[in-house]
């Protein structure tokens, strides 16, 4: 029973007084990547597909402008 | 003519020239019937990584309206100006004109730092008229004494 157990997979996109997907948005995108600085698996998350493509491009963005980092052995 | 949004890096040594720099992109982008429907100054932030081995950088977003022939300019002085490090033009579909998440954070953060400077100075103040009182109550007390 356990191994069938699923978690809800709950998203917050999407719908009335969604957060918005946007480079700028630090602390949102911060949600979504890893301590080293990873993109987190939407596996792992439970985003949707639409959702989650949104995010990687916005958290690309933001490594661009220095605004996050590419991974944590930077210097 | 079409919305862009342009964020750019400055160097932190030419930060002073940053209103000069932006003044100028201002007159192109107007002298080409443009637009700009947002301007955001985030001042020197720290990067997440070390860009040309600067730490910090000075950020300014720009939302802007205008036809290709004015981004091209836009965009070319960006690569010939040294004091630029880094830029990035994103299309948009419509004018953003509100305050950023990260200028909101900024503004929220001068406002704290204000409110907790005039709380100290408050503090201070009393702190030195209790002072003064007490002082004076000393003194009284030692005139009291000396009758």
């Amino acid at each position: 029973m356990a191994s069938n157990m699923r978690r809800n997979k709950v998203s917050a996109f999407g719908g009335e007084g969604a957060p918005e997907i946007d480079y700028k948005n630090l602390d949102l995108l911060s949600e979504f990547i890893t301590e080293t600085g990873k993109i987190v698996p939407s596996r792992i998350t439970g985003t949707p597909a639409k959702y989650q493509r949104r995010l990687s491009a916005a958290v690309k963005q933001a490594r661009y402008v220095a605004l996050l980092p590419f991974c944590d052995a930077h210097k | 003519m079409r919305h862009y949004e342009i964020i750019f890096l400055v160097h932190p040594d030419q930060s002073s020239q940053v209103q000069a720099m932006v003044d100028r992109y201002k007159a192109t982008i107007e002298e080409a019937a443009g637009t700009i429907h947002r301007l955001e100054d985030w001042g020197r932030r720290h990067l997440a990584y070390p860009i040309k081995k600067i730490h910090k950088a000075h950020y300014v977003l720009m939302n802007v309206e205008c036809d290709q022939a004015t981004l091209d300019e836009l965009e070319s002085g960006f690569r010939f100006n040294d004091a630029i490090l880094r830029s990035m033009t994103l299309v948009k579909k419509e004018a953003i004109t509100e305050p950023s998440l990260i200028a909101a954070a900024n503004a929220e953060e001068h406002k704290a730092a204000k409110v907790k400077e005039e709380a100290a100075a408050k503090a201070e103040e009393e702190s030195a008229k209790k002072k003064d009182s007490a002082e004076a109550e000393v003194s009284e007390k030692k005139t009291e004494d000396s009758e």
